[in-house]
């Protein structure tokens, strides 16, 4: 049998947690419709992980979720664009083609008048517990990649994040229309 | 005077903590409750708690209506985040007796010194107040414009703006005169000037216990302080440019708002699922699993208790001199292996062979003669049985000749 170009990549990338994104060759052949349909039988029958993909990128997810890890995660994408809301920016234009230092990320958050929701955060509750959020479980993940300069670019994984704190009105509106 | 134990009323609170939170709400819209509102709220939670209601104090009549008491609506505002912005007026109430209480303690009258001390309380009582109103205030204010941001109301821009600018001129910018350090008339102001008395006086007035009260009033207003300087910052970076705030809307910042609010994000909404990762093999892609076994194989096994056999042969010497005093004693014994049997089992009921024969040793002892008869006897032991011929033994006699 053969098996898709940059297979055990694929695999070794999408089993240790990471979002494969648009700008990445490895999006090119999971996206390709045949090995789509390749790697969503493969990882269900294998191990009983479900693929879930958009247009921009694909991740893996089993019935354990990391669950703190993701809250931090989400609760940081809320704070961060309605920080950079505040500050006059298109926080979906600085997301998609900004560069950020630890330091322009850490200011955000020291200053923002979410400090009950911060201060009541593990991973984000000072500037080196951002700095970790960041630099480890997030560049791991490729929530972020970090450049040459040292700055911090964010993939197009930050949308499963800000599109869930967006749909649960959504949700919640639906819930009440029943 | 409340006849009830403080125990049962908080028990209490807690068990119709919804049905009190219902009343609250009724109360913040209208001012008052009234009675059919009081009897449809219990009726809706399926309650007859009326009368303590009443007995708790937790509800007191107003004409014909209802209010809840004082004490317990401040404690529903600060259990819930939820304050009514305060006016201007009903903050600045606070900056006059601060101002009049500081003048007075200024005048330094040392006749009396309790009422020196009982003012400088009173001040730290005030300046305290004070600082709760303003953060509460700011916390009504931050969740009005926050709720304006993310437009939960659906108003058209128009009337966002209205009511922003209502908010701003009303209560946020008086808000922000009377923490403004540039105003020489600001409660702020008055503060640093306390602050900067009570500093001088904690070291160089001349009797202690009111050097120790300006101590406290000092450490009280560093923190005061500190805690109003983070309330202006909300004012000028988030409040007063509210209007400039207001002009972009998204279903986004809408999400956000209502992740953020009221503790959603850690008490109503699961987080999106992401993948657990396995753990990171340092040193051999099996370790995990190797570990895991290792540890498992004794996850389910039985507690094994080693109980010592004791042997009773162990414990048991053979005191030689003892046997042979006793055998001396005897003599003649007319059958040496049947008195073995004896002598042995009058210590140890149940003698192997090992011990019966350290007993028989003693027949070849010098001391002794020793006869064979043609008879034969059988010993018993735990072991098996032993055919012995019948041996006389008597005392060797030794001659005088010799």
């Amino acid at each position: 049998m053969n098996y898709p170009n940059k297979h055990k990549e694929i695999v070794t990338s999408l089993m240790d947690g990471r979002f494969i994104t648009v700008n990445e060759k490895l999006f090119d052949v999971i996206n390709e419709q045949e090995n789509r349909t390749f790697y969503t039988a493969f990882f269900e029958k294998s191990f009983g992980f479900e693929l879930k993909g958009t247009h921009e990128f694909y991740y893996l997810i089993s019935d354990e979720t990391k669950e703190n890890t993701s809250r931090e995660i989400s609760i940081f994408f809320s704070i961060f664009c309605y920080e950079l809301d505040k500050d006059g920016k298109n926080f979906l234009d600085e997301l998609n083609y900004s560069e950020f230092s630890i330091e322009e990320i850490t200011e955000y958050f020291k200053n923002s008048s979410w400090s009950d929701v911060i201060d009541a955060s593990k991973q984000l509750k000072d500037g080196e517990s951002i700095r970790k959020l960041i630099n480890s479980t997030m560049l791991k993940r490729n929530i972020v990649t970090k450049s040459i300069n040292g700055k911090y670019a964010f993939t197009k994984a930050y949308k499963l994040f800000i599109d869930y704190a967006r749909d649960l009105i959504k949700e919640d509106n639906q819930e009440k229309n029943k | 005077m409340i006849k009830s134990e403080p125990r049962s009323i908080l028990q209490f609170l807690a068990t119709h903590f919804d049905l009190l939170r219902e009343l609250f709400d009724i109360q913040t819209s209208n001012e008052v409750i009234t009675l059919s509102q009081v009897d449809n709220t219990l009726k809706n939670h399926e309650s007859e708690v009326k009368t303590q209601l009443l007995e708790y104090k937790l509800l007191v009549p107003q004409n014909d209506d209802f209010i809840i008491n004082e004490p317990y609506f401040v404690l529903f505002e600060f259990i819930l985040q939820q304050f009514k912005p305060l006016l201007p007026e009903e903050i600045e109430k606070f900056g006059q007796s601060i101002r009049n209480l500081f003048g007075k303690i200024k005048e330094n009258n040392l006749d009396d010194i309790n009422h020196l001390l009982a003012r400088i309380e009173a001040l730290s009582k005030e300046i305290n107040k004070f600082r709760t109103a303003v953060t509460n205030n700011t916390i009504s204010l931050l969740n009005e414009s926050r709720e304006l941001k993310a437009n939960t109301q659906k108003i058209d821009y128009q009337q966002k703006v209205h009511q922003a600018r209502n908010w701003i001129e009303n209560y946020i910018k008086p808000l922000n005169s009377i923490l403004d350090v540039n105003h020489s008339q600001s409660i702020f102001n008055e503060l640093l000037e306390i602050s900067k008395y009570s500093n001088k006086k904690r070291f160089d007035n001349s009797i202690e216990t009111l050097r120790t009260q300006f101590e406290k009033l000092y450490s009280l207003l560093r923190q005061v302080i500190a805690d109003i300087n983070k309330q202006s910052i909300i004012l000028s970076n988030e409040l007063l440019p509210l209007i400039e705030r207001i002009k972009t809307e998204s279903e986004y910042l809408k999400g956000f708002h209502n992740y953020l609010t009221n503790g959603n994000c850690w008490k109503k909404y699961e987080p999106p699922h992401i993948f657990t990762t396995t753990r990171d093999n340092l040193y051999n892609p099996f370790i995990y699993e190797n570990t895991k076994n290792y540890f498992e194989q004794f996850k389910n096994e039985e507690d094994v208790i080693i109980v010592e056999e004791i042997s009773e042969d162990k414990h048991w010497f053979f005191e030689r001199s003892v046997y042979k005093s006793k055998l001396e004693s005897n003599l003649p014994v007319d059958d040496f292996f049947a008195w073995c049997e004896k002598s042995l089992k009058e210590e140890k009921d149940d003698f192997s062979f090992d011990n019966y024969f350290m007993i028989t040793s003693l027949m070849f002892d010098e001391d002794f003669n020793i006869e064979t008869l043609q008879e034969k006897i059988t010993i018993k032991t735990k072991q098996g049985e032993l055919i012995m011929p019948k041996l006389k033994i008597e005392k060797k006699e030794y001659e005088l000749s010799k």
